[in-house]
């Protein structure tokens, strides 16, 4: 395995906001990340600096081996997809496709039809016409078709419905498949994403909370319910790391359980359950309070 | 017979041996959507030459007299009818900037080859629109206004009635130019500082044109700034025109180098 992508103190400040603060992560050859956080966590911004598109404060930024900006060599081995991707003003879809494949050396363009077939895109509308999912169909079919060895995909599917987006996990996984590749995917759709995800990195005011794999991660925290008493006495000597209750039944969610502990918890009638992915990003960007309380039981 | 699954990593490419091919696929892109750039100036310009036509024709049928007829000739000769087609192209210019740079680069293009690809692909069109109004001036001359006596591709600006074809074609060529370049130069501004840039850039120019004009003023200089215009004539002052230009295509790719396209 190799790191295609190395940031080391990477720091991008904006007047007095820093965007990204101090963050270092490698990314491994031919995996999937999810790069998951708040709206204004520094997601996109982190993405934009990995492409070259911005410019880092501090820090250093290896693609490839080497530094992506203005490095034509790194990037045309990139895609980058984001929901925000201006088109110039008279473009039809049309034009995208056909312009596509002289800049991304892998384009396959049977596997693009096969998309804009999947997605029902219509080809000669003008783009600033289409719907918001239509838009968004057109950044995805780019990103698969592209077939780039690192591709970005920043909220690619805002607008899309749930079939359009099963179809886009679905080609996603099956053409990484046969073309295996290393894809950073960022979203909020956390829930349906996660069994997609083979890395997880989690970023909240620019500052990296979790980098790590997403099997690791599923087992982190367990949400224990019972009577108030049972879980009360069950989890007296450990992190919470969020508390929920009504009447005498309380929900209490805790870190990773030992063998021992699941049985003892089984003794004393109690119920566990897994924490997703999505409620341990809920609970470690949620607020201060439950934030700090990670950091120490981490 | 058996099918096989092949698992074909996506292995990066290796380095260098398409620099070239990335600016020319930059020239490309800004001509995929030839409608834009090809039918719409043509269109606009036959609008603008129906026009004039019907000007003229309205012109000579109500002018009789052959003196006065000779004036209403030269002072057609003065027409600015072409204007229209170079501000079309400012906008492309600007257009090229605003709309595609921020698609390029969503389409892994560094800013070098981008902006080396928009200067090709203005020297093209450049010289391809010049080509089409110097055979238009030229069927002009030869057809005595197409029949009317009217101008508007030989006008007093880019050379006259007696220019050679070489001297019109170097004319339009660099008014071209100038636009495509300053369009781009100013949208290269707007990407980098946004809305700041602007107000900067346009209370700078005023600034200086208010100083320009109080300097002149004040050292009684109009007389030689009128001798200047006069002794360079229209197509010195195009030509000295190509220096604006090169500081705009110069300075335009030194502000992008460091611009980051937004929302």
């Amino acid at each position: 395995m190799s790191a295609v992508v190395e940031a080391s103190h990477l720091t991008r400040r904006f007047g007095d906001t820093t965007a990204v603060d101090d963050i270092s992560f490698s990314v491994q050859k031919n995996t999937i990340h999810g790069l998951l956080g708040r709206n204004g966590a520094g997601k996109t911004t982190l993405m934009q600096l990995l492409t070259g598109q911005d410019f880092a404060t501090r820090g250093d930024i290896r693609v490839f081996g080497e530094n992506p900006v203005e490095n034509s060599g790194v990037l045309k081995n990139v895609c980058f997809i984001k929901e925000s991707q201006r088109y110039p003003d008279d473009f039809k879809p049309r034009h995208v496709f056909t312009s596509a494949p002289w800049f991304f050396p892998n384009w396959d363009a049977a596997f693009a039809d096969r998309l804009i077939a999947d997605f029902r895109l219509p080809l000669n509308r003008r783009i600033k016409k289409l719907s918001r999912g239509q838009l968004s169909a057109i950044g995805v079919i780019v990103g698969l078709a592209s077939r780039a060895p690192l591709t970005f995909f920043d909220e690619p599917y805002l607008g899309l419905d749930a079939v359009a987006r099963q179809i886009f996990y679905d080609r996603l996984l099956e053409d990484y498949g046969d073309h295996p590749r290393t894809v950073i995917l960022s979203t909020h759709l956390i829930d349906e994403v996660s069994n997609l995800l083979e890395h997880v990195l989690v970023i909240d005011e620019g500052r990296l909370l979790i980098d790590d794999d997403a099997e690791t991660l599923r087992g982190s925290a367990t949400t224990v319910v019972g009577t108030r008493q049972g879980v009360d006495a069950f989890v007296a000597d450990r992190e919470v790391l969020h508390r929920d209750g009504i009447g005498g039944l309380a929900s209490v969610t805790v870190g990773r359980l030992s063998p021992q502990d699941r049985a003892r918890a089984s003794e004393m009638g109690l119920e566990l359950s897994p924490v997703s992915l999505q409620q341990l990003v809920v609970r470690l960007t949620g607020g201060n309070q439950t934030e700090t309380a990670l950091e120490q039981s981490a | 017979m058996s099918t096989v699954t092949r698992t074909e990593p996506t292995e990066p490419m290796a380095d260098g041996h398409d620099a070239g091919s990335r600016i020319l696929s930059v020239v490309r892109l800004h001509l995929v959507n030839r409608y834009s750039v090809f039918a719409v100036p043509w269109m606009i310009m036959g609008g603008i030459f129906v026009v004039n036509v019907t000007i003229w024709w309205i012109i000579f049928a109500s002018v009789t007299d052959e003196a006065d007829r000779a004036d209403a000739r030269d002072g057609i000769a003065y027409s600015g009818a072409l204007f229209y087609i170079f501000v079309y192209m400012l906008v492309l210019g600007i257009q090229a900037v605003a709309y595609t740079f921020p698609f390029a680069l969503g389409f892994s293009v560094t800013r070098r080859d981008f902006w080396l690809g928009s200067a090709l692909t203005f020297v093209a069109l450049s010289a391809v629109y010049s080509a089409g109004l110097t055979i238009l001036a030229a069927i002009e001359v030869a057809t005595d206004g197409w029949g009317l006596g009217g101008t508007m591709f030989a006008s007093y600006y880019f050379g006259g009635a007696d220019a050679s074809w070489i001297e019109r074609f170097g004319l339009y060529f660099a008014t071209y130019l100038f636009f495509y370049f300053v369009g781009a130069a100013i949208a290269t501004i707007y990407q980098r500082w946004r809305n700041n840039g602007m107000l900067a850039l346009f209370g700078t120019l005023g600034l200086v044109l208010i100083a320009g004009i109080a300097l002149v003023s004040f050292t009684n200089s109009w007389p030689a700034v009128g001798a200047w215009f006069d002794s360079n004539g229209p197509s010195g002052v195009i030509a000295w025109s190509l220096v604006p230009t090169v500081v705009a295509a110069v300075t335009g790719y030194f502000i992008l180098r460091r611009a980051t396209p937004k929302n």
